[in-house]
């Protein structure tokens, strides 16, 4: 058994559902966040375009950061999820240092002010503090949510089928853009899903073999744009290097400025 | 720069080449100077035992000792489970070098501290008749033991960097290469410092060899770069930063002038020209001593991740 993700990039409207929804789920300190979308442009003939990529851990099965970890902190659970021991991390980054993907980040004072600096914590953030006790001065990182996986398969539930053995970023995906299962079945939904639509690996050619996969007619260009609805105000940021394209889209952007 | 906020990171972080901070921004400053005395105590300590200096040797010790690894502890973000990382506390040795080099640097400690006092006992004839001959087999050894652990404590630090696939530009055999011969070159500038304060330095004779181990790194630098620039895109463009980006002015000014040339020049004046000046040799201890500084610091700015999405060209 090996948990994996698929990920279709034409599917994503960058709604920032699951950032938010992992946020959530492991009560993450307010400066650290797990899964990031990164934004992709491209220019074609005058066209322009941002493509999004949801990324997170890849929980790699040859995972660099495991072999550097001095400590073995970070660890390979026997169903290929990375984790880390905390309490044996000693905050010496070099695992932060050897992901090529760079989706470790080391938990420092000034990431965790509490949700309201200056404020005594909320009820909410005690009770998450309590329950995930993420520990200053050592590496964190995304976890495909374990606990729930574990949670799951001991009540008899199957990842990537039953909301309650799932990935909080699955579950909270509303245009059903990422999909999780076992890469060892090959019947599973992720299986099918990278045979069918040719899955793509980030930087295969480092032979970390990813348990994430991206789906998509191709990485980036225009014809992977998402739909026009979909576009929503975080487009602003990113066409703010696309001043035409971006005054199309939000008039009042053109208003503001002049 | 990685958006502080990381909602959304945008336009370049790891879609275009991304610089490393962590080890060079920041708190990163610790890992920079300790790099850097973990270069300059490898090289001042085996110059040392191959031109018997005691004091030499013992300025080595301290700055392993009382330098390299507290910069390294105070970075820790956990400094007080550091033990964790050495062996046998850890099995982590088998695939990482940062327990290697804990390990390392540990035995070098000990062996070193033994061959210091062994070399002081029979320097100072503060061992009997009778047990000479065993002591000296002892100080030969532990020269030896302590001079291989220094040598592995020196580069270890390059191997630590270029394990990282994702940083083609560390990601060569080369550069564990460089630092060690680096180091001695450090090793070599220091030893006449030593030599200044405590005398029996043959300075004749260093400032010789220094100047063929200095064109030694010219040459090395030089294949290191022009290979960092054929390996991949994301290498060259770290060639680029140093020559000619962000990162120029302390790689020409700090590592070639301050630390190769004005070195190389003084040590051909002091042979060839000029008579014994010892303000002239410590301009140039000095002078090569911010060479190793800019070294380290240049190695680490320019390390650059390779993008994540392959067809983003980047430049």
């Amino acid at each position: 058994m090996k948990w994996g993700m698929v990920i279709d990039i034409k599917k994503c409207m960058r709604c920032h559902g699951c950032v938010a929804a992992c946020r959530v789920e492991h009560f993450l300190p307010l400066h650290i966040t797990w899964v990031k979308l990164i934004a992709y442009e491209t220019e074609d003939g005058g066209v322009l375009d941002v493509t999004t990529y949801p990324v997170r851990c890849n929980q790699c099965k040859e995972a660099p950061c495991v072999d550097v970890c001095p400590t073995s902190a970070s660890y390979q659970r026997a169903d290929g999820i990375v984790a880390i021991e905390a309490n044996k991390c000693i905050g010496c980054r070099y695992c932060v240092i050897a992901c090529p993907y760079q989706n470790r980040t080391f938990l420092r004072k000034s990431s965790d002010p509490g949700y309201f600096p200056g404020y005594p914590q909320t009820g909410y953030e005690i009770k998450g503090k309590k329950l995930y006790p993420h520990q200053r001065g050592t590496t964190t990182k995304c976890n495909f949510c374990a606990e729930k996986i574990d949670y799951g398969l001991a009540n008899g539930l199957t990842p990537g089928i039953d909301r309650d053995a799932t990935p909080a970023c699955v579950n909270t995906c509303q245009a059903r853009a990422l999909t999780f299962g076992d890469l060892d079945d090959p019947n599973s939904n992720v299986s099918r899903l990278i045979i069918q639509r040719h899955g793509k690996q980030l930087q295969s050619g480092l032979g970390t073999d990813p348990s994430v996969y991206y789906v998509d007619g191709k990485h980036g260009g225009n014809d992977n744009r998402a739909p026009e609805h979909a576009m929503t105000g975080s487009h602003i940021q990113h066409l703010s290097s696309v001043e035409a394209r971006a005054k199309e889209l939000f008039p009042w952007l053109k208003r503001d400025n002049e | 720069m990685q958006a502080r906020r990381q909602w959304i990171t945008p336009h370049e972080w790891m879609i275009k080449p991304t610089q490393q901070t962590e080890w060079i921004e920041g708190q990163g400053v610790l890992i920079w100077m300790a790099e850097v005395f973990s270069a300059l105590g490898m090289g001042l300590y085996l110059v040392a035992i191959y031109l018997d200096n005691w004091w030499g040797a013992l300025a080595a010790w301290f700055i392993i000792i009382f330098l390299k690894l507290p910069f390294h502890f105070f970075y820790l973000g956990r400094p007080w489970r550091f033990w964790r990382a050495i062996p046998p506390f850890t099995d982590a040795w088998k695939t990482s070098w940062i327990a290697r080099g804990m390990f390392f640097t540990t035995v070098f400690a000990g062996l070193a501290m033994i061959q210091l006092i062994t070399t002081y006992m029979l320097n100072h004839n503060m061992v009997s008749e009778a047990m000479v001959g065993p002591v000296t087999v002892l100080d030969y050894a532990m020269r030896f033991l302590a001079g291989l652990f220094a040598l592995l404590t020196g580069i270890y630090c390059g191997f630590v960097m270029s394990y990282c696939k994702a940083v083609p530009f560390w990601n060569t055999g080369l550069l564990p290469i460089v630092f060690v011969f680096m180091g001695i070159a450090d090793g070599l500038a220091l030893i006449l410092a030593v030599g200044l304060v405590t005398g029996g330095v043959d300075f004749h004779a260093i400032e010789y060899a220094s100047q063929w181990v200095l064109l030694f790194n010219v040459v090395l630098i030089g294949t290191y770069l022009i290979n960092a620039s054929y390996t991949s895109a994301t290498a060259e463009y770290s060639v680029m930063q140093l020559i000619r980006g962000k990162v120029a002015r302390a790689f020409w000014i700090g590592v070639i002038l301050l630390g190769i040339l004005v070195p190389l020049v003084v040590s051909l004046l002091s042979i060839f020209v000029l008579p014994f000046m010892p303000l002239l040799l410590i301009f140039a201890v000095i002078s090569h001593t911010i060479g190793a500084f800019s070294l380290k610091y240049c190695v680490l700015k320019v390390g650059i991740y390779r993008p994540i999405i392959s067809r983003v060209p980047v430049h």
